[in-house]
């Protein structure tokens, strides 16, 4: 798994020199366009940079959790432990992987096919949901107050600081996944860092932190672990 | 009281005048949760002499403090109410696990109370503090799965649905109320049918709080599957040999090993080694396709299934494209006696119809589908038996009229072929004719059909039957189980003993030697005389008094706080190092560290006694009886005529002497503080639970001594 890690950084050296270049350590925060010009860096200024719309500062994760829909028994253990040590209450709605949403009928509901379609009333497949870390994640884009950051505590996972959360929500409508959830009760939003807590105590192995690549890669290599 | 574990709100739903209200939990609090609220409000509230079917009947769907708090096993609802399928018409709690209790919890609730009856179907839709009542119009005369699907497409898809079939709708006596495709709870389906309410349905975005912090709910999560948890029903021993094993037994539900799959999974998975500890490998420990369905149900296995919560995955998920010929889904998913519940229906035996084996498959997972979309109860597997006495001594050709009896499709039966089913339910829960009175339950279709003594007591040489009290429910782990512990824990309840704690000890796996010193450390018992080994007993003693006793109280524990009983208590463990002794403080450990409270298992283990107590005193009360060793605790003849040729208590038999067993329920009684003739809790014993006012109730009654 390191040997792995080593050769995706490697491969994305560019990103990081330029990361440490804008005065950010790689593990940085968001650091947006407004700070990019401040720092001189605005693209019309700074050629040889990367053009801006790819240069969304978002250190890139080392990990990324997957969940093997074969193997999910819809047990919703993960929720709970993940409640358990990012919330300190049982809350499946904040959970960060989401199996409970699917159990019936899969992600999309029940539609007319139920009988034969996805879910406990269909042919019995779970679709565990889980966050993509992405590249440019669409949560930290949206956040109009800069929440949303990669968190070298976290390896550079997608993280909600609490603190500067307004509760907007945008960043749950922006996710084409909508993982991203405001919690009812603080009204704050939370989101998946990927500390592998639910992957540690799955009782049938069915989840699993990877070291990360873009999503469009992983779901082509893990066919059956996306919802 | 704090708001940790309970979320200190009951919902009260009247019907008749559709009004919805709050309770606050914490008068109950004495009574934990679950089966304690249950009983408690129907002792309070439900006037002796109502009947089952009688709208002052209420039914509550209650969970305890842990549900939802994501302790192993813990998403058991538990639901009271009267019962019909007894003469007396008893209260009794019926159970199911699935996604439901859990649901309830987040949505804020601990127990819902279901009162009074619509004047028209409804379902029940509660979206967190938002309740409503809709019209069931569009789906009453539907099975359970398509008003799920219907109700899921309003109420949401994650809400989770609890729904009665066409069997509660005509309030045939032995029906379910049920969530998701297999959870169903038998017994009370007819109530909610004759309430009018086809469905609750539950949405929840809230939360459980806890008084622990995360950290220390890890910690023990963590020992309790390291250390403590076996497979299904808690076996702790493997079913094959295995490397890290040093027992194992053939009837071990511990069936994980390698070159056994999940075969219709896609890719195939395989269960392969599941070491005691193994916390990854916990949900591949039971097999129960195999288990349930015999070794050609491999290759059509999907994967195990089961509740919130749980590590054991105990119904096996089938996918077998032959059922689409009898015009039912491809797909079914259940266990135990979800399956072989409809198999005792096929009394003339079943023959292999599209390939060798699969008439061990085939009537079980047809069955359960039918069953579980009308929403049929099998009364805990009698509705074949008493399908079996009525068909074999002619009385069927009396009974029903000579058109009815032609147009039942006996050559099928006879041929062992599963069809037949298909037949059979739809005629029960649909209530067609003289025939669907085999719905009414073994109580009241003897009745109704006469049944001689044979059907009761057994034939001559005492075989064939299991029927356990003629009150018309079945043995559950009784006789068989234990000898005298089982038998007397048979007979406490009003319906099948749902109690799982002797026999998931005696079921281990572990030989007897072992279970000795297990049972000899849980400090209500204190003895290894308590346990004989099987089919070898040893007459009645204190330590099997204790033993039946705490059987019952945990039972009733788990029922309230809520958890499963199919696996709790924690009593023997997997591990070696332990010398194989589980741990039977950790319910306590788990209720301080979500409540905040400060309960030793000793005081827990007195609140469910007081519950216990309390169902003892309605039950004497409802069936107005001054001596409960007769009118309720009768055990049916077979149990002590079996096996003509030999004595009670010599080795080879499970069967038991009369005087002995009168010894028994005496040395239980007086462990009970019950009144040792009779029965009957006394004074001073309700006293002792600060159930004055029972006391009072039943002194006015005429029934104290």
């Amino acid at each position: 798994m390191e040997q792995e890690k080593k050769r995706f950084f490697e491969n994305e050296q560019t990103r990081r020199d330029f990361l440490k270049f804008s005065g950010k350590s790689v593990g940085g925060a968001i650091v947006s366009l407004s700070v990019l010009n401040l720092i001189g860096c605005a693209p019309e200024e700074e050629a040889s940079a990367p053009p801006v719309e790819t240069a969304v500062a978002f250190a890139l994760p080392q990990g990324m959790l997957v969940a093997d829909k074969a193997k999910c028994t819809g047990c919703q253990r993960c929720e709970s432990i993940c409640n358990a040590l990012h919330d300190g209450k049982m809350q499946p709605y904040t959970a960060r992987v989401r199996v409970a949403e699917n159990y019936n009928y899969g992600p999309d509901g029940p539609k007319i096919n139920w009988a034969n379609a996805d879910g406990n009333f269909g042919n019995k497949m779970m679709n565990p949901e889980t966050c993509k870390q992405c590249r440019e994640p669409f949560c930290g884009n949206a956040c109009p107050v800069d929440a949303i950051s990669a968190d070298p505590a976290w390896n550079n996972a997608r993280v909600v600081d609490t603190e500067k959360c307004v509760g907007c929500g945008v960043c749950a409508e922006a996710c084409p996944w909508h993982m991203p959830r405001l919690d009812p009760e603080t009204g704050k939003s939370s989101k998946c860092v990927s500390c592998g807590a639910c992957a540690t105590y799955c009782p049938t192995d069915a989840l699993k932190v990877i070291p990360w690549e873009d999503i469009k890669t992983a779901m082509r290599r893990y066919k059956r672990n996306f919802a | 009281m704090s708001n940790y574990g309970w979320t200190g709100k009951i919902l009260r739903v009247n019907l008749s005048n559709e009004s919805v209200s709050i309770d606050d939990t914490s008068k109950y609090k004495e009574y934990i949760g679950g089966m304690g609220i249950g009983y408690k409000i129907m002792a309070d509230e439900v006037p002796v002499g109502t009947k089952a079917y009688d709208p002052e009947n209420k039914l509550v769907f209650a969970a305890g403090p842990l549900t939802g708090a994501g302790i192993p096993m813990s998403s058991r609802t538990n639901i009271t109410g009267l019962s019909p399928t007894n003469p007396s018409n008893l209260v009794a709690d019926s159970h199911m696990g699935g996604n439901f209790a859990a649901m309830m919890k987040f949505a804020g609730y601990d127990a819902i109370i279901v009162e009074g009856k619509a004047s028209s179907p409804v379902w029940l839709n509660i979206q967190d503090d938002e309740v409503t009542l809709e019209s069931a119009n569009n789906v009453w005369g539907t099975g359970i799965y398509n008003t799920t699907a219907v109700i899921n497409s309003i109420a949401g898809k994650e809400a989770s649905v609890a729904a009665i079939g066409q069997a509660g709708e005509n309030m045939v006596n032995l029906s379910v109320i049920m969530n998701g495709t297999s959870h169903s709870a038998g017994g009370h389906g007819g109530v909610m049918g004759s309430k009018n309410l086809k469905a609750i349905a539950i949405k929840g975005t809230g939360s459980v709080e806890m008084a622990g912090t995360g950290k220390e709910w890890e910690e023990l999560n963590k020992y309790m599957l390291e250390e403590l948890v076996g497979a299904n029903n808690n076996h702790v021993v493997p079913s094959t040999p295995q490397p890290w094993a040093e027992y194992h037994n053939e009837r071990s539900r511990w069936t994980a090993r390698e070159d056994l799959y999940w075969g219709a999974a896609e890719p195939p998975i395989e269960t392969g080694i599941c070491a005691a500890g193994d916390i990854n490998r916990i949900g591949y420990r039971t097999d129960k396709a195999i288990f349930d369905l015999g070794p050609l149900a491999e290759k059509y296995t999907v994967r195990m299934g089961g509740c919130q919560s749980c590590p054991i995955r105990c119904h096996s998920q089938i996918k077998m494209p032959q059922l689409k010929e009898y015009g039912v889904s491809e797909y079914a998913e259940n266990t135990c006696v979800g399956y072989s519940g409809p198999n005792g229906v096929m009394i003339k035996g079943s023959k292999d119809q599209f390939e060798e084996g699969d008439a061990r498959i085939l009537p079980r997972v047809l069955g359960s589908q039918l069953t579980d979309d009308y929403g049929v109860w099998c009364n805990y597997g009698m509705i074949g038996d008493d399908f079996k006495y009525a068909y074999n001594n002619g009385i069927l050709k009396e009974v029903l009229p000579a058109d009815e009896y032609n147009s039942i499709p006996w050559d099928l039966l006879e041929a062992g072929d599963p069809a037949f089913l298909v037949d059979f339910y739809r005629r029960i829960a649909l209530k067609e004719g003289e025939f669907s009175k085999l719905g009414m339950g073994t109580y009241w279709v003897a009745k109704e059909w006469n049944y001689g003594d044979d059907f009761w007591d057994g034939a001559e040489d005492g075989t064939g039957s299991k029927i356990w009290s003629r009150l018309g429910f079945p043995r559950h782990h009784s006789s068989e189980t234990a000898g005298q512990v089982g038998a007397t824990l048979n007979c406490m309840f009003n319906r099948d003993a749902q109690c799982h704690t002797h026999v998931n000890l005696t079921g281990s796996g572990l030989p007897i030697e072992v279970q000795k010193k297990v049972i000899a450390d849980v400090y209500a018992i204190g003895s290894e005389d308590a346990l004989d080994a099987p089919n070898d007993y040893t007459p009645a003693n204190e330590a099997k008094a204790k033993f039946a006793k705490w059987s019952i109280i945990r039972n009733v524990l788990h029922d309230s706080l809520t958890l499963c009983n199919w696996m709790w208590p924690m009593t023997a463990s997997p591990l070696k190092e332990r010398n194989y002794i589980g741990d039977t403080a950790i319910e306590a450990k788990f209720m301080n560290l979500v409540t905040g409270e400060d309960y030793t298992e000793e005081e827990l283990d007195f609140a469910a006694e007081r519950i216990f107590q309390l169902h003892r005193a309605l039950t004497t009360m409802q069936m107005g009886s001054k001596n409960m060793r007769e009118d309720h605790d009768d055990i049916c003849g077979w149990v002590f005529d079996k096996d003509p040729d030999v004595e009670a208590f010599t080795a080879g038999t499970n069967k038991l002497d009369r005087d002995d067993m009168k010894l028994a329920m005496t040395m239980f009684y007086k462990e009970m503080g019950w009144d040792e003739e009779t029965g009957i809790p006394t004074q001073a014993t309700l006293d002792k639970f600060g159930l004055n006012d029972i006391a009072d109730k039943m002194s006015s009654m005429g029934l104290l001594a």
